[in-house]
């Protein structure tokens, strides 16, 4: 048995739109370690919740198609799955969060209800017993009063409660993969650090491996074991947490890091943003996506997709960048070890 | 992870070449549409809702320029010319007056057999005497042995047995009376007429079948009477005379249906748009009045519009009926319109003031303010403009529910009432011959349900029209 | 819960009294004695009245000696029927229209909640789109029409099976009363097939839906333990509205079926000016109307947990 809980290779989903056939995901792979928390990194429709969601099986169809690609768990695959044959997995397997809890819990079911529901259906617990297990992950995810709070409505919850208990429910069933898309986006900062610390403490107690999705890179540095970055419906660069704040070498990466704040840098510097726009996928470019937006763009760029090059001799971090060539022409910022740059607390 | 084969694909150094990357300045590549032209844009592409356009088009010329093409006086009763069903034009042979006819009685014939026979042959040679018109249609025959009578029948469609010879038109007695006058309401269509011959009482199981198609023929008399000849014409007997053409037929009292429902347009359109019209501008007003200045007047502004909405309809449409001086059975088209505008405009108050409300809170309101805005300008340039949609959806919508008000008021007889036509009234008079002349009815609740149905399906494309204007610019 | 229970049965009282008092005032508006303007009011009938309501006293005086009497739940005499009752008229006639618009409700209802669930689930193909078809012409089909056609086809049926397998006219059996509330029903029906579609269609892309699928549960069990509950809470809060409409097309619907209803009542009692059955029937309608708002709005809090505990 390998230590990927999960492998996801070339995975490609379409959308059928009016406009034209969105190709929202263009061949991503990754793999999940056991025990460990991959972080998808991106900006706001790069398809990293796509990307999730069809591992999941959850894209609706029509107007979403997977074109390609393969997801495994544990050897097994998940993609093209009949629901009857998916609801083997989802929901215990693999369990799942979203970004906003106000209306990812149905407004008419008590919370109890509804984490009880996951067990009855799964685990054919009855009624009564799935409510008092219920209590307990209540419980679990440090939610107080959690007998009384299973009667209640999800409206009655605050927000960062509301992400507790969707994570008590995800939890019924010990998971061995939580994937979490956005999971403090909706939330307060205070409440964030909460959220994040409970998913942390989880996955060591219940020795899961999470799929972290976000596009804040605070966030990625405390959670992430490995990090995939995402643009364009393609994954740019991956590698150790440390090799995509110290070492990393795909211009987009370092785009994003200098339009993030931190807390070493000296007042003076400012914040650089990324101009213009990630490209149109309804016919995504016949060249690399961020052609138009690289500051360190060259004509070959514009032609031909660059490979996954293995960067410094890593195999585990990789970069799709023309750059990594033997011909390109160096970029200081890129080739020299850039851990001038703090990692991000 | 996979690596991509590169062995078909060597970059030379010119490819390595930087390029500038003045990223490109965002134009803008279309023009710009007003909110108007847009939301029209997105009407036209709605073929249900431009198809509905038309309808509501061509109807607004039915009623308005139809007169001028149909001269035919709605009220015009035509005692002859009851319950028609639509036709196209018909012609008839002008004749002279009725003409008695005796029949034929054979006198060399004995009247009843000598013996009573279990059985009779079916009667031979039945013919039609002199030619068939729609005045009378005169039948012979040959007597037949062993009968004592003979009972006539007719029927629509071919008989298919015995028991389905149709309409008992009369009996002879004897055997020698040998002939028989139909003059029942006959028309110019096929007819199937049977003689079976009776022992006197009973009927032998025979019979015999003949297809007539009367000629269709009008009296010098009633063609005088109903003005289609000149006394000039009178002698002109066998003459070929364009008889009155109802494409839809006539009503119970033989009064030409399309000039009514020409005639009966006017009425339901008028209400159907003048009092949504000035409800609609009302309710405006209200609306916009408690949502803009809010607090106590807005509540008691809106405490009032909850009470008006619980009013009964009806008692208000009599009270107004007899404030006017207008007794049962009469019309009341205004007390219908002063029912209709003083107790539906709650409706839109209550939708243009959540809107006002909801215009009030946003951004664009307040900066305007601190410019230095006044009321006035707020209330022209900002509030009015985007409440617009909103008000003219209503409006769409106000339209067939003020059309089927009327049509349900004139339909029990409180509101538009005869002579007057309005499609209302017409199918509440419809709806009696039902069942022997259905057009009457069909045609009155057809203009109601296209216009109704036009001015609906319209009202669904204004609202997407709007509503996709709205999303597109989030 | 009980303070708001409370609260919207105060102002229904407030409004009962409104419509009372509104028509109270509208009958004395009218030009002379509201008795004057009848002329079949016999002598007899005519002293009987004067004496109930006090005609011969000031008007603030009535007005009172009316509102008592409405307090007490007397509606007063017929003027056209001697001696009849209005209280006997609405308790002998009401039950009828009752029992039939609730038949009437409840195939709206159920028909409504059917057809838009199966549309939204059908979205664009065939089903959809027949049936959408059909509902935008029965919103546009006025009900007497319906009730025209709708007896129209029992006279076929009957006529081509050769006995009256469902009686086409008259009250009294269950077979009576099936065509009559269906042809009610139908114009609500198609209101609420829509409302239901749309409903159904923003539920299928709600979130929590997207969460159900994730805990691994069977199309079935999302669509009715998360889908359809959701999604009948708007048709819900529009059947109160729904009662008004269909109380209205009973009127039609009793006269074309000849239904011994209340609504067939009334509306021949405004054709013959009967002025104290109209008032009666209109405040006892009024009040009606008002309860079954406030009774539909009390219930919606039973399916709507966030409602009930507000």
């Amino acid at each position: 048995m390998s230590d990927h809980i999960l492998e996801v290779e070339n995975l490609s989903v379409e959308f059928s739109t009016y406009g034209g056939n969105v190709k929202a995901v263009r061949g991503v792979s990754f793999n999940v370690n056991r025990g460990q928390t991959l972080a998808i990194v991106g900006e706001s429709g790069c398809g990293k919740s796509v990307t999730v969601q069809a591992i999941m099986g959850i894209i609706p169809m029509p107007p979403g198609r997977i074109t390609g690609g393969s997801a495994k768990l544990n050897g097994h695959e998940l993609l093209g799955l009949s629901s009857k044959e998916a609801n083997k997995f989802r929901g215990i397997q693999i369990g799942m969060i979203f970004q906003d809890p106000m209306t990812s819990l149905n407004p008419t079911m008590t919370i109890g209800d509804q984490i009880a529901e996951t067990l009855m259906v799964h685990r054919g617990k009855s009624h009564s017993q799935a409510l008092k297990q219920a209590v307990d992950l209540l419980e679990k995810t440090h939610i107080p009063e959690a007998r009384k709070r299973v009667k209640q409505y999800p409206f009655e919850f605050s927000g960062g409660m509301l992400q507790r208990a969707m994570i008590a429910q995800s939890l019924a069933c010990k998971p061995s993969i939580l994937i979490a898309d956005e999971p403090t986006t909706a939330l307060d900062v205070t409440i964030q650090a909460q959220i994040l610390e409970l998913m942390a403490e989880l996955q060591r107690t219940e020795n899961m491996s999470i799929i972290l999705i976000t596009h804040d890179l605070a966030v990625v540095a405390r959670m992430a074991d490995e990090v995939a970055v995402m643009y364009a419906g393609q994954i740019v660069e991956t590698g150790s947490v440390d090799d995509i704040f110290y070492e990393s070498s795909h211009p987009y990466t370092l785009g994003l890091k200098s339009a993030m704040p931190s807390n070493t840098g000296s007042r003076e510097k400012k914040l650089t943003p990324i101009n213009g726009s990630p490209p149109d996928l309804f016919s995504p470019p016949q060249g690399c996506g961020y052609f138009t937006r690289c500051p360190y763009a060259m004509r070959l760029c514009d032609k031909k997709q660059p490979i996954n090059f293995v960067v410094r001799g890593k195999q585990n971090h990789r970069s799709r960048c023309w750059l990594q060539h033997g011909d390109a022409p160096e970029v200081a910022a890129i080739h020299q070890n850039n851990s001038g740059q703090s990692r991000a607390d | 992870m996979t690596s991509t084969s590169i062995s078909d694909f060597y970059p030379g150094v010119a490819d390595f070449a930087r390029v500038g990357t003045a990223s490109p300045v965002e134009e803008i590549s279309r023009p710009s549409l007003s909110y108007w032209q847009d939301v029209w844009i997105r009407l036209k592409k709605n073929s249900r809702a431009t198809i509905s356009l038309y309808i509501v088009i061509a109807l607004a010329v039915f009623t308005l320029l139809g007169p001028l093409f149909w001269q035919v006086d709605p009220f015009l009763q035509d005692l002859n010319q009851i319950s028609q069903a639509p036709s196209l034009r018909k012609s008839a042979t002008l004749v002279g007056a009725y003409k008695r006819w005796d029949g034929i009685v054979l006198s060399d014939f004995p009247v009843e057999p000598q013996e009573y026979m279990e059985s009779v042959a079916a009667v031979t040679g039945l013919q039609t005497f002199e030619t068939a018109t729609t005045q009378q249609v005169r039948l012979i025959w040959d007597p037949l042995t062993g009968s004592a009578g003979y009972n006539i029948y007719r029927n629509h469609r071919l008989p298919e047995g015995f028991n389905d010879l149709g309409l008992p038109l009369g009996s002879t007695y004897g055997a020698n009376e040998v002939s028989y006058e139909d003059r029942l309401s006959l028309e110019s269509r096929t007819y199937y007429y049977s003689i079976v011959p009776t022992d006197g009482y009973d009927e032998y199981e025979v019979y015999t079948i003949i297809e007539v198609r009367p000629q269709m023929i009008i009296t010098v008399s009633e063609a005088e009477g109903r003005g289609l000849i000149s006394e000039a014409e009178e002698g002109n007997l066998g003459q070929e005379i364009r008889l009155e053409f109802h494409p839809f037929g006539t009503d119970y009292l033989g009064r030409d249906m399309l000039a009514r429902l020409m005639e009966g347009a006017r009425v339901s359109l008028f209400i159907g748009i003048v009092a949504p019209l000035i409800f609609v501008l009302f309710g405006v007003i209200y609306g916009g009045c408690a949502g803009y200045f809010g607090g106590t007047l807005d509540a008691l502004l809106m405490r009032f519009a909850d009470f008006v909405v619980a009013l009964p309809f009806l008692l208000f449409m009599i009270l107004f009926k007899i404030a006017f001086g207008i007794g049962p059975g009469e019309s009341g088209i205004f007390p219908m319109l002063l029912a209709l505008i003083l107790l539906a405009w709650p409706a839109t108050a209550r939708l243009v003031r959540g809107q006002v409300l909801q215009i009030r809170e946003q951004g664009y309101i307040e900066a305007a303010q601190l410019l230095g805005a006044k009321p006035q300008y707020l209330i022209f340039r900002h509030i009015i403009p985007n409440t617009m949609g909103v008000i003219l959806v209503t409006l769409t919508f106000a339209v067939p529910s003020a059309i089927f008000t009327e049509a349900f008021l004139s339909f029990i007889g409180m509101g538009v009432a005869p002579p007057t036509p309005s499609w209302g009234s017409m199918c509440n008079e419809g709806v009696k011959t039902m069942l022997s002349h259905p057009h009457e009815l069909i045609f009155p609740a057809a203009f109601i349900s296209v216009t109704v149905l036009a001015f609906n399906l319209l009202g669904d494309g204004l609202t997407e029209a709007l509503d996709s204007r709205m999303r597109s610019r989030e | 819960m009980l303070a708001y229970t409370l609260k919207r049965l105060l102002a229904g009282v407030i409004t009962v009294w409104f419509i009372a008092t509104a028509t109270f005032i509208a009958m004395h508006m009218v030009p002379g004695d509201p008795l004057m303007n009848d002329k079949a009011v016999s002598a007899e009938i005519r002293k009987n009245l004067e004496q109930k309501y006090g005609l011969d006293k000031p008007v603030t005086e009535q007005y009172f000696i009316y509102l008592g009497n409405m307090l007490r739940g007397d509606f007063g005499i017929s003027f056209t029927q001697q001696n009849r009752r209005v209280n006997d008229i609405i308790r002998d006639h009401f039950p009828v229209s009752a029992t039939l618009g609730l038949l009437a409700i409840f195939f709206a209802a159920t028909g409504g909640v059917l057809w838009g669930a199966l549309t939204a689930i059908y979205r664009n193909r065939m089903p959809d789109i027949i049936i959408m078809f059909l509902v935008i012409l029965g919103i546009s089909v006025p009900s007497f029409v319906f009730a025209a056609l709708g007896q129209l086809m029992l006279v076929n049926i009957n006529s081509m099976l050769g006995y009256s397998l469902i009686p086409v006219a008259g009250w009294g059996t269950f077979a009576h009363m099936l065509m009559p509330s269906l042809v009610l029903g139908l114009g609500t029906m198609a209101f609420l097939t829509r409302l239901m579609r749309s409903s159904m269609l923003e539920v299928v892309n709600a979130d929590y839906i997207k969460t159900a699928r994730a805990k691994g549960l069977s199309p079935v069990r999302i669509f009715f333990r998360h889908q359809l509950r959701n999604a009948i809470l708007p048709v819900i809060t529009v059947l109160g509205p729904s009662i008004a409409a269909i109380t209205t097309g009973g009127f039609v619907v009793e006269l074309v079926f000849a239904i011994p209803g209340l609504g067939r009542y009334f509306v021949q009692a405004v054709q013959q000016l009967d002025y104290t059955v109209i008032m009666g029937t209109t405040v006892f309608y009024g009040a009606f109307l008002v309860f079954m708002v406030i009774i539909v709005d009390i219930l919606y809090g039973f399916v709507d947990p966030r409602v009930r505990l507000e």
